[in-house]
């Protein structure tokens, strides 16, 4: 079992020991449904400090914020930054260092098992015990979470709530930490591509009519884009202004830049921006599962990446994640790499 | 004009208002929007709020302006593309949304007036449905000068009371939909008034959430320009665009050209959606960019929302929909913000 | 219920252009004509919004005086999509014109005052209206200065136009590196200015260039003794709708388009110090 008191007595020793600039964690939410991002600058903000089933949030996106604000200064504090990290989200600190992004001095990884189950859907618990506002959520072994409203204490079954991206887990527990918190128990899904298999049974129009009908409700607000912590280029294809702009840039290239779509939220554009993201992804999504939660119109943006992380499996043998040395899908090539395409 | 309707007659007066194209709260998977309706029984006004706000209905996320097309001589011609004739009826707004498109119209009337915006404001009768229960979790319209009952914004506004419905006509818009359909509509007894008066005050009963001495918030904010609050907020803010996307009161938005490069002599000008909280909106092409940081993004739209917007027009550019506090993706919460500005520096 | 579509933009052919700079940082001036023959009156400082059809609108200041009715003249400086397509059309070609928009310099309350502009760059084209129509009214105004600097001779605008008002105006030209043939100043416009002390006796500034030299300039003003009611100056902001809706120009209580471009440093100051 995690313990929180021992999590938070670390996090304050590393901060009073000025081993690393601040920690960031989660939390309590406004209505306790989902935990929120928090970064604890001082040892006694470490008492907010919370670890429960609705920290679901990949803390990894705020490395990003951290490795911009560092390139910005002239002489940057080169001490680490702690982050509180779950199994899926030292897979995506695994990317990062694999494509050179940051360094493993970076980072100070507080490795957290999720032990035995995963953590908590906000929605499907909200429907569950129809909006009642949580006192405290606890994590309660491999089928369940105790739950106490104002009405009282109540277990809710762990597979009525959690997160689909977990009930698909392949990592619950840290690849990679600093200190490890919690027992490396390993679970194993019972189809980790349980969501692809409904889908993938369709007949041609029908995904095609499912996929129109998601897309159309889009309105680019791009919070996908915003929350996956591999979505971190400066210039992104969608953009038709680039943020690479400077002083000294030509009047020609920023006139030239291609514009691969227009700003209108319409099927056309929308189709471009979420396929043309989902194949940047390819072979580096871990399924941390944000982009689908954030989706304020419910997009099942999972199952574009999902795919093709089934056929870098299939095609490549190749995970994402699981080794910061290993050369990166889409910047290799092996002998034994399929080339029955190639005519 | 106060009337009675029962709840089984509903569809009966929508098929008589055929004339209009009719809009209502659609439920698709777990989400509802605004859409249009097909048929009158279509219409179920037992729904929480919608994602987006009715404001799309009048102020789509995509118009175009005009079509242009050059001739083989470089002649251009330009083709206005203001909103065709098409009256339409709204069912089902909640009074946060009404309210938040009288904000929006002080905006687009005035000097230069919208025509896109006011052509179909005025084509579009709006019916309310006053809020019994609060229609989100964190709704907080009271500490705005709001209330689940009100009236603003309204061409019609329905109660819920169980087996029948109180329709209130405010106007003459509004009485023109009654006319369609005069004998379902029977005048309210001593009984229905009561039973009506008492849910509205229920009703206000029941919104939770607040905000405290909100109205010592626009002149605290005049001092805080400088705040490190801004930097401490935003922290964890990851830049996306769903706060003022969601809202109902928001309306930046963009203006391109969109050519197809399959027919390069003709094109399109068209107005989008933006937010001030996209990291280039105030982007200039030498690169230049007067808010480049999450700070002063988050403290452009408090700011606007709570001291500029209400130098000017007397109101706060926010009708406590609780929209932006539901989705953000980090939790980042107007309330608590507002909270932390109202007590900043006691 | 019928409303003017501002969003519409006006027809006008080019009459002219003329290549003021060339190469990396090119400054060219056009001269426009509505095709329908009615030109708008505007007042000096105000915009009007440029449209290039596929590329999308810039707005950009109104250098011809409001006296002028023959043809609109603007100086654009290359810098993005829509001004790279501006400058690669042709005297003969069409594009779109919305506007006056704005608010103007208040010249009707600076008469009888000595007028001091100080523009750098591309800075002196928004000035230059208000320049040539006081100047065109000399007797109502007491004494102009010019005060005009560029990063080389070669990027110096309204290059024929300057050796005319040499004649009639004291011209202080700078440039900011050493150059053989160069005899005038060396050096930032806003040191030239300290070097030549204006005074700030029923004096009205009024500068425009690039932001970092108004902010000196300024500074300078109020060494020299300038108020901040007699300091004057035009704000540069990206721009979208130009009519006060679309919230990109917005500081403050402000819209740029409308409630600016022109501005006291007394007013400007007072805005939240964001653009």
């Amino acid at each position: 079992m995690v313990n929180l008191e021992e999590l938070k007595k670390d996090a304050k020793r590393i901060l009073q020991d000025k081993k690393v600039k601040y920690v960031i964690g989660y939390r309590r939410g406004v209505d306790g449904y989902e935990a929120i991002p928090a970064f604890f600058k001082a040892p006694e903000e470490c008492d907010d400090l919370v670890w429960d089933p609705t920290c679901i949030h990949n803390l990894v996106r705020f490395l990003r914020d951290e490795k911009v604000r560092k390139d910005r200064e002239k002489e940057p504090d080169k001490r680490p930054v702690a982050i509180i990290a779950k199994g899926c989200d030292t897979r995506a600190i695994n990317v990062l260092l694999q494509e050179q992004y940051i360094s493993r001095e970076d980072v100070f990884i507080l490795g957290i098992s999720c032990e035995e189950t995963g953590v908590i859907d906000g929605k499907k618990l909200r429907k569950k015990i129809q909006g009642k506002k949580i006192k405290q959520i606890d994590f309660n072994g491999k089928d369940g979470f105790s739950v106490i409203t104002e009405e009282g204490k109540t277990e809710v079954a762990a597979k009525d709530v959690m997160a689909q991206r977990c009930i698909e887990c392949i990592s619950n527990y840290p690849i990679d930490h600093d200190i490890f918190f919690g027992e490396k128990k390993k679970r194993e899904p019972e189809n980790p591509f349980d969501s692809l298999d409904s889908l993938q049974s369709m007949p041609n129009e029908k995904r095609w009519a499912f996929w129109k009908e998601h897309l159309e409700k889009c309105i680019r607000c791009y919070a996908c884009r915003s929350v996956c912590p591999m979505c971190y280029c400066d210039e992104c294809v969608v953009d038709t202004i680039s943020f690479a702009v400077f002083a000294d840039t030509p009047a020609e290239e920023k006139a030239n830049k291609i514009k691969w779509l227009e700003k209108s939220p319409v099927s056309s554009e929308n189709f471009v921006y979420h396929l043309v993201r989902a194949m940047h992804l390819a072979g580096r999504c871990i399924d941390c599962g944000e982009c689908e939660r954030v989706c304020p119109v419910d997009i099942p943006l999972r199952h574009l990446n999902k795919f093709l992380e089934k056929k870098a499996k299939e095609l490549f043998d190749y995970q994402a994640g699981f080794d910061p040395e290993a050369p990166a899908l889409i910047s290799s090539f092996k002998e034994e790499d399929p080339e029955d395409f190639i005519r | 004009m106060e009337k009675i309707l029962q709840k089984k007659s509903l569809p009966k007066w929508i098929e008589k208002c055929a004339s209009y194209h009719i809009y209502a709260p659609v439920k698709k998977d777990a989400l509802w929007h605004y859409n249009i309706i097909d048929k009158p029984a279509d219409v179920q006004l037992d729904h929480p709020n919608t994602v987006i706000s009715p404001k799309k209905l009048i102020f789509p996320l995509r118009e175009v302006f005009f079509e242009y097309q050059t001739d083989d001589e470089d002649k251009i011609e330009i083709k206005e593309k203001t909103p065709k004739d098409a009256p339409s009826v709204v069912f089902g707004i909640r009074p946060c949304d009404a309210r938040a498109l009288t904000l929006t119209d002080k905006v687009f009337q005035g000097d230069f007036a919208d025509p896109y915006y006011l052509k179909r404001r005025e084509m579009t009768t709006l019916v309310g449905l006053t809020c019994n229960t609060p229609p989100g979790h964190n709704c907080f319209c009271l500490s705005v000068d709001g209330s689940p009952n009100s009236k603003e914004g309204f061409d019609i506004l329905m109660t819920d009371m169980d087996d029948r419905y109180h329709v209130q006509f405010l106007n003459k818009k509004g009485q023109k939909l009654m006319e369609k359909a005069k004998d379902l509509f029977k005048t309210p007894t001593e009984k229905d008034r009561k039973a009506a008066e008492n849910i509205w005050k229920e009703a206000e009963k029941k919104i939770e959430r607040q905000i405290k001495n909100i109205k010592t918030i626009p002149q605290k904010l005049k001092g805080m320009f400088e705040s490190p609050l801004w930097d401490q907020e935003s922290l964890h803010c990851i830049r996306c665009g769903i706060c003022t996307y969601l809202c109902p009161t928001c309306h930046c938005f963009d203006i391109n050209d969109e050519v197809l490069s399959s027919s390069p002599s003709k094109g399109k000008r068209v107005r989008t959606w933006d937010t001030c909280q996209f990291p280039d909106f105030t982007m200039h092409s030498s690169g230049h960019n007067p808010r480049g940081d999450s700070a002063s993004r988050l403290r452009q739209r408090i700011m606007h929302k709570f001291q500029y917007f209400v130098t000017k027009y007397k109101n706060y550019q926010c009708t406590g929909c609780g929209r932006c506090i539901t989705k953000c993706p980090v939790g980042i919460d107007i309330i608590d913000v507002l909270e932390k500005v109202r007590d900043y520096g006691s | 219920m019928d409303h003017k579509n501002e969003y519409i933009p006006k027809l006008a052919e080019i009459l002219q252009i003329k290549e003021e700079v060339g190469g990396d940082r090119a400054i060219k001036t056009f001269r426009m004509k509505f095709i329908d023959g009615n030109n708008f009156s505007h007042l000096c400082g105000q915009c009007a919004m440029l449209s290039v059809f596929g590329k999308g609108e810039a707005m950009i200041s109104i250098s011809s005086s409001p006296d002028v009715k023959d043809y609109l003249q603007f100086s654009i400086l290359k810098m993005g999509r829509v001004t790279t397509a501006l400058h690669s059309l042709s005297p003969g070609d069409v594009i779109g014109i919305r506007g006056p928009y704005g608010n103007g310099f208040p010249i009707e309350a600076w008469k009888n005052k000595n007028l001091i502009f100080i523009g750098g760059g591309i800075g002196l084209a928004p000035i230059w209206s208000v320049l040539q129509t006081t100047l065109g009214r000399e007797k109502d105004y007491g004494k102009f200065t010019l005060f005009y600097g560029a990063r080389s001779s070669r990027d110096i605008v309204f290059k024929e136009e300057l050796e005319e008002i040499k004649d009639k105006i004291p011209v202080h030209l700078s440039i900011d590196v050493e150059e053989p043939d160069w005899k005038e100043f060396v050096g930032f416009v806003p040191t030239n200015l300290m070097e030549k002390k204006p005074s700030p006796n029923n004096a009205i500034a009024i500068t425009c260039g690039p932001p970092i030299m108004i902010k000196f300039v300024i500074k300078n003003l109020q060494d020299l003794g300038f108020k901040d009611e007699q300091i004057y100056t035009t704000v540069e902001n990206k721009m979208k709708c130009g009519i006060g809706k679309c919230g990109r120009c917005n500081i403050g209580l402000h819209y740029v388009c409308q409630d600016g471009p022109v501005y006291s440093w007394a007013e400007l100051k007072e805005l939240p110090q964001e653009y």
